[in-house]
């Protein structure tokens, strides 16, 4: 397997508070990496940076071998790099089927020229995550959960090599995150490499083939699921240290 | 329902069209200064309907095409076809190296960067020799008003087809994008720095074409009366009253406000102005998405709409 | 160099005045999160009870300006209580729209209350001048400095000593915590906006006993007042003093060196420069 993300010692500070602190890993292509931690641990910052809206205090991110410093977050998206915000921020005044359309209009190598055929992409993108039934209502009316898959679907039209997914199962029940836990399968059974950041251990150690942890912006874990939850180190950044 | 529409609005434009022949001539002239007054709008509705970047500073472009015009007619005899393409040239060397520093500012230090733009102008081009200085310019005579009529007629049919071309287009879309959720925007692949120059620009084309037109058929300009400030009010207003970021919202407020200043203002000078001025905070406090909102919505609220309004706002 | 002394006390005199001018615009601003481009109206306004304290009251300009503050804090206070308060929720854009299109309503009510005419406001000893060494102060020039910084400073006490300043910052961080703290937010608002064209009108007060009135300077004052609170920074109260200054000498020595009509350009060159290299201001963070 050949990395298609490389993260190398990469820093962000924010005036005095460091977010994320000399974090290094890999993201192999084809597989999905969960990233969990304790809030705020650094990793929305950590996909931020890895998406351009930040550039890191020191270090480097490479994408498929090259370097993305000095890339622009709308460039990033052209290579291939798609992300979903953990706050999510449908664009509201557009349709579902529209709101997922700019995702086809711009994504990788500057996406469809035409707008009729974007949205035939979107139409295909919202089956394919389960919305295939709201394509014209109005983005702001759809239900959390709905808007999770949304997300999903925008990142997804964008055709993207790399699928950062910020905390997609956030508040949904046991059986809408079984339905997340498969379409993010197919995600990658179609060849994208996914970083995923979620709350939900559960559901993460069954999706992920690899774990990272982080805590207080630093990475204390990396390795099989299975042995990282049950290393000491990550229990403790958890649950705190046992006083005897 | 989609071919009535497009019937009316081709009736509507035959009539509009048909004015020079049967109306008065306070009508024609009426029409020009609505007409021109709609192409600021929807000039505006592209950088703040659109795009969500509210700039109160477009007076700037109209004030250039004007000067373009002028320039070109005055001082190097050219034609006035030649002297709106000057003007064109000047507004978007303008909103290009203007446009890209001041668009990287947040909505409000946006706003405030292109009125303070605007307040300077007046004083820059009161030294340019080449633009006569304090005293203005005086243009070759034309006396033709319907002529002008139908050319700032063509030329609003030209912004509202601009505006709905927008509308199904990649660029648009990745201007509604924008406006929506700048920061999204940029994650998904949308160069925003380019699109945001891109349509400032656009709207200083528009501004300054109608500025271009105005000069001429005016006759006379001078920094006061090119850049005026109060255009900002005006265009604003009327692209928010009729609902900022539909195609047809600035035009219909374009009309309907100009109407009812005009009626008001052959009763006392003075309140055209205090009007608009009115206007402008009932609509914000009232109906601040517009015309357009308000009709859609009055129909299943009634009254409620304008107390709902306040409701959600109010601290 | 005499004259370069004598522009540079100009400037400094003149700047203690646009900070006066600025700092209810700033303190509206980063507290309330209110951009209100109708500041430069309440200024003429103020100056305009001014105007009509001392010319039908003969009541000294200077002695007057509390009557002045009080009359405006009044005004502001149901401007903000009937009025923005209503909109205080919505969007941004919307409080840049209605309060231009207050601007627009304050100057025509001007215009038809106090006509177009030219007016000053001119105690018997404004004319006369301190001399200082190389350096001649006007004495009118001089007492608005004077007024100035001590309302600066005194603002910024208020904000950071009082309880009611430290209600006032409270509301605006956190509405709901400054309910909890037993203060209602409506009146708050409406005091704290109330305060800021208090200010406004008593830089109006003072301005115009150094310069004419008329019911359009309302405009121009609004740019450069918002040109002193960008300048400065909008974090710190005493931001205005920085920008005020600084604009100040700013245009002195644009109007000594290149021409009065550049004075303007100077100022907006500067107002980009700021936002674009250091928009928090030159008090502010870095951002």
């Amino acid at each position: 397997m050949t990395a298609i993300l490389e993260i190398q010692h990469v820093t962000r500070r924010f005036s005095g508070l460091i977010a994320v602190d000399d974090v290094s890993f890999v993201l192999q292509r084809g597989e999905i990496l969960g990233v969990i931690g304790p809030n705020g641990a650094g990793k929305t910052t950590l996909i931020s940076l890895i998406s351009g809206t930040l550039t890191p205090s020191s270090g480097d991110i490479r994408f498929e071998g090259r370097s993305l410093a000095r890339v622009p977050a709308y460039r990033r998206a052209r290579l291939g790099i798609g992300r979903t915000f953990q706050i999510m921020r449908p664009f509201p005044g557009l349709s579902v089927l529209d709101n997922v359309a700019v995702g086809a209009l711009f994504g990788r190598r500057g996406g469809q020229a035409k707008l009729a055929q974007a949205r035939e992409q979107a139409r295909a993108q919202l089956d394919f995550v389960g919305l295939g039934g709201n394509v014209d209502q109005r983005a702001d009316e759809l239900g959390g959960p709905g808007r999770k898959r949304l997300e999903l679907a925008k990142a997804l039209a964008m055709q993207p090599k790399v699928l950062l997914c910020d905390e997609v199962m956030a508040g949904l029940n046991l059986v809408e995150i079984e339905e997340v836990i498969e379409v993010i399968r197919k995600v990658r059974d179609g060849g994208i490499s996914i970083l995923v950041i979620e709350h939900v251990i559960k559901a993460i150690k069954s999706l992920s083939d690899r774990l990272l942890v982080l805590h207080h912006g630093e990475k204390i874990a990396d390795g099989e699921p299975g042995s990282v939850l049950a290393n000491q180190v990550v229990i403790e950044a958890y649950l705190g240290k046992r006083r005897t | 329902m989609k071919r009535l529409r497009i019937a009316f609005i081709l009736a509507a434009l035959a009539v509009l069209a048909a004015v020079p022949w049967f109306g008065s001539d306070v009508l024609i002239q009426f029409g020009i200064n609505a007409m021109l007054l709609a192409v600021l709008a929807q000039g505006w509705n592209i950088i703040g309907g659109y795009t969500g970047y509210a700039s109160f500073g477009n007076s700037v472009f109209y004030g250039l095409g004007s000067y373009g015009v002028a320039i070109a007619m005055v001082q190097w005899q050219l034609p006035f076809g030649v002297g709106l393409v000057f003007g064109v040239v000047l507004a978007v060397v303008f909103a290009v190296l203007l446009g890209v520093p001041v668009l990287r500012l947040r909505g409000h230090y946006f706003a405030i960067a292109t009125l303070a733009l605007a307040q300077v102008m007046t004083a820059i081009v009161s030294n340019v020799k080449l633009a006569g200085q304090n005293i203005g310019l005086v243009l070759p005579p034309l006396n033709n008003d319907p002529l002008f009529y139908e050319l700032s007629l063509g030329l609003l049919v030209l912004a509202t087809l601009t505006i709905f071309w927008l509308t199904r287009s990649r660029f648009g879309f990745g201007l509604i994008a924008i406006r929506e959720n700048e920061e999204g925007a940029a994650v998904m692949g949308v160069n925003t720095t380019l699109y945001k120059t891109l349509a400032f620009a656009l709207s200083g084309v528009f501004s300054a074409l109608a500025g271009g037109i105005h000069a001429y058929w005016v006759t006379f300009i001078d920094p006061e009366s090119a850049f005026d400030i109060s255009l900002n009010v005006k265009m604003i207003i009327m692209a928010v009253f009729g609902g900022p970021g539909t195609v047809l919202g600035p035009v219909v407020g374009a009309f309907s406000l100009s109407a009812i200043s005009e009626f008001l203002s052959s009763e006392i000078t003075s309140l055209a102005g205090l009007f608009f001025g009115v206007v402008v905070v009932a609509a914000v406090v009232l109906m601040p998405r517009g015309l357009a909102d308000m009709l859609r919505r009055f129909r299943s609220m009634g009254w409620r709409y304008f107390a709902e309004n306040i409701r959600t706002h109010r601290l | 160099m005499d004259l370069f002394g004598q522009i540079l006390i100009n400037g400094i005199l003149l700047g203690g005045l646009y900070a006066v001018m600025a700092l209810g615009l700033a303190l509206v601003w980063g507290v309330l999160n209110i951009v209100n481009l109708a500041h430069g109206a309440f200024i003429m306004l103020g100056a305009y009870v001014s105007w009509y304290l001392y010319t039908y009251a003969g009541i000294d300009p200077f002695l007057g300006l509390p009557i002045t503050a009080v009359v405006m804090f009044a005004i502001g206070y149901a401007v903000q209580r009937g009025l923005l308060n209503l909109i205080v929720r919505a969007p941004m854009f919307n409080t840049l729209l209605i309060t231009f299109g207050l601007e627009v309503v304050l100057t025509y009510l001007a215009q038809l209350a106090f006509s177009a005419d030219f007016r000053t406001i001119n105690p018997a000893y404004a004319g006369n001048s301190i001399v200082l060494g190389p350096v001649v102060l006007p004495v009118a020039r001089l007492l608005a400095f004077g007024v100035a910084i001590v309302l600066t400073v005194g603002m910024w006490l208020f904000l950071l000593h009082t309880r009611l300043g430290r209600a006032i910052r409270a509301t605006a961080q956190n509405l709901v915590a400054a309910r909890l703290y037993g203060v209602e937010p409506r009146h708050l608002y409406a005091m704290t906006f109330g305060i800021g064209i208090a200010l406004a009108g008593t830089a109006g007060g003072l301005y115009g006993t150094v310069s004419q009135i008329n019911p359009y300077i309302g405009a121009a004052l609004t740019a450069k007042s918002f040109a002193i609170s960008i300048i400065g920074g909008l974090d710190n109260p005493l931001g205005v003093i920085v920008g005020g200054l600084f604009l100040g000498i700013l245009e002195s020595m644009t109007t000594l060196y290149v021409g009065s009509t550049y004075a303007d350009v100077a100022s907006f060159g500067v107002l980009v420069l700021v936002l674009i290299v250091r928009p928090n201001g030159l008090l502010g963070k870095a951002a």
